[in-house]
């Protein structure tokens, strides 16, 4: 009996291996959630102080709403998980892409804007899709459940313009 | 004593074995951890022209980590080669912004999600002239990157040829292995054939055209439209393709640290992509297998400091082999990503010419 288990133990142990996710910690998570929330917010600010499109306008405009209430939504999930919310600062790439959207006028705002949004969403639904799935802490899993789809929502929206 | 030690190797046999099948394929979850790394090999790529590196010395200042550290939602968060040389034309204060004179519309073509495609089409286009249609798919070796990431080559062929371009997104490994993605794109193929018409397209000039894992799958659809019968397209153009699975290839250790693609990566693709060791030598992957006879005339682009760039040079041989009608360019001092930064890289906008100035022949041959 003696000789089984010892057998069976290591093997069972590397079978799991394969099952264990490496999934963004919770401290990850809300700075990532954060950081994409305010690019959002500064890419919807810069669109809508420019654009002359209807469409354009409206969208925008809701995605400021959209993403103050996500931004709410995590931190009040991080505080019942226990993790502390930094304040949120836009990644490299995000800072970039904001200067440059800055730097466009008019119609070609419009353009820039609504090609990055395409891309932002999608990474956007990736790591909230991921967090939903395997996540570690259950309020911030509960808050990306509940995120994934109203980014499906704007995919679907950004699919018509 | 001795009993005690038959166990222990027992049971660290079992662990190589399972180690073994770790090593071989990920689960399917985006959160699966990345494959052990391979053995570092310390050959320094080539040096890059002075305009190439001025777009690959953007990744570490967007922070780019090495994706083949990375799970695969990290990894698809990470700024792009695209990413990069969109900065450097910022720094040269020249737009970023989409080209307006193409227009683009989003259709699915099957029921998940990432079944749609993105419709290109010049936007001065007068109705009642059928434009040529290009089927186009687009790279990240099948795990990451999207249309969105690869707008540069479909917007810029629109354009030039005055075609309909139709970017294929197709599900994405983990999530979905190998081969839903060729399936994906013969779906889309079929759906283009029965609908192009309608937005205005011209069958009799089509073609396929695709970059790094698309590249394959552009020369992997034509095979499927040849064995189920289905129309041919005129030409194909496929920008440095995975197209052989063979370990010992030139370029995998002359550019196994090259940027933004070296040889690690190509194995942590593979990883996520494949359900088994065997798929690495499914003809659909390991191209160069496969029968390749009666295939349309297909242009091969290749960059120099590219761990890819034997696979191109490859299956350009295995095609004139199968007696087929091929012309392959290795570009000097570019790395992979190359194709699409024209605006910023001179090695770039010269082999858009080359391509965009073969696709025109082909098309122009019909007439």
């Amino acid at each position: 009996m003696k000789l089984t288990y010892l057998l069976a133990a290591p093997v069972a142990l590397f079978a799991a291996l394969p099952a264990m996710a490496q999934v963004m910690t919770p401290a990850d998570y809300v700075k990532t959630a954060g950081a994409s929330d305010l690019f959002e917010r500064q890419s919807a600010q810069s669109v809508l102080q420019t654009t002359a499109n209807a469409n354009v306008r409206a969208f925008a405009e809701m995605m400021l709403s959209a993403h103050a209430q996500s931004t709410a939504d995590v931190k009040a999930a991080a505080a019942k998980s226990k993790v502390a919310v930094p304040q949120p600062m836009l990644m490299p790439l995000q800072a970039e892409l904001i200067a440059q959207l800055n730097d466009e006028t008019g119609a070609a705002r419009d353009a820039a804007y609504i090609a990055q949004q395409k891309a932002a969403h999608n990474q956007a639904l990736n790591v909230q899709k991921a967090y939903a799935m395997e996540g570690t802490a259950p309020a911030l899993k509960a808050a990306a459940n509940k995120i994934v789809p109203v980014v499906q929502g704007h995919i679907a929206m950004l699919m018509k313009t | 004593m001795h009993i005690r030690f038959t166990v222990k190797s027992a049971a660290l046999a079992g662990m190589f074995t399972a180690a073994a099948s770790i090593s071989a394929q990920s689960p399917m979850s985006v959160n699966a951890p990345p494959p052990p790394p391979p053995a570092k090999v310390a050959t320094m790529p080539a040096r890059a022209a002075a305009d190439m590196q001025a777009v690959l010395d953007q990744l570490p200042r967007l922070a780019a980590k090495p994706i083949e550290t990375l799970t695969p939602v990290k990894a698809r968060n990470q700024p792009s080669a695209a990413d990069a040389a969109m900065a450097v034309m910022h720094a040269k204060r020249m737009s970023t912004a989409p080209d307006p004179a193409v227009v683009t519309m989003d259709m699915a073509y099957g029921p998940d999600p990432m079944q749609f495609a993105r419709i290109y089409k010049p936007a001065g286009a007068p109705s009642g002239t059928p434009m040529p249609v290009i089927v186009y798919y687009h790279g990240g070796g099948w795990v990451i990157a999207d249309v969105n990431t690869y707008d540069a080559t479909p917007r810029l062929l629109s354009k030039q040829l005055n075609a309909i371009v139709v970017s294929v997104e197709y599900r994405h490994a983990p999530e979905a292995k190998f081969p839903a993605q060729h399936d994906d794109a013969s779906a889309a193929y079929r759906w283009v054939l029965q609908n192009a018409q309608a937005w205005g397209g011209d069958l009799k000039r089509l073609a396929l055209a695709g970059e790094s894992a698309g590249g394959n799958l552009a020369v992997a659809t034509a095979i499927y439209a040849r064995d189920n019968r289905l129309a041919m397209p005129v030409h194909i153009l496929s920008v440095y393709p995975i197209a052989n699975s063979s370990k010992t290839l030139p370029s995998r250790t002359d550019s196994f640290n090259a940027k933004p693609l070296n040889t690690p990566m190509l194995g942590w693709f593979g990883y996520y992509y494949s359900k088994s060791p065997a798929d690495m030598m499914d003809p659909r992957l390991n191209l160069v297998a496969a029968d390749l006879r009666g295939l349309p005339p297909t242009t091969i682009v290749n960059a120099q400091i590219d761990p890819l760039r034997s696979d191109g040079e490859t299956l350009a041989v295995a095609m004139r082999g199968a007696g087929d009608t091929v012309e392959q360019r290795t570009f000097p001092g570019v790395t992979h990503e190359f194709f699409g930064m024209g605006k910023v890289v001179r090695g770039a906008y010269d082999a858009e010419m080359f391509g965009i100035g073969k696709l025109k022949a082909a098309f122009d041959r019909v007439r």
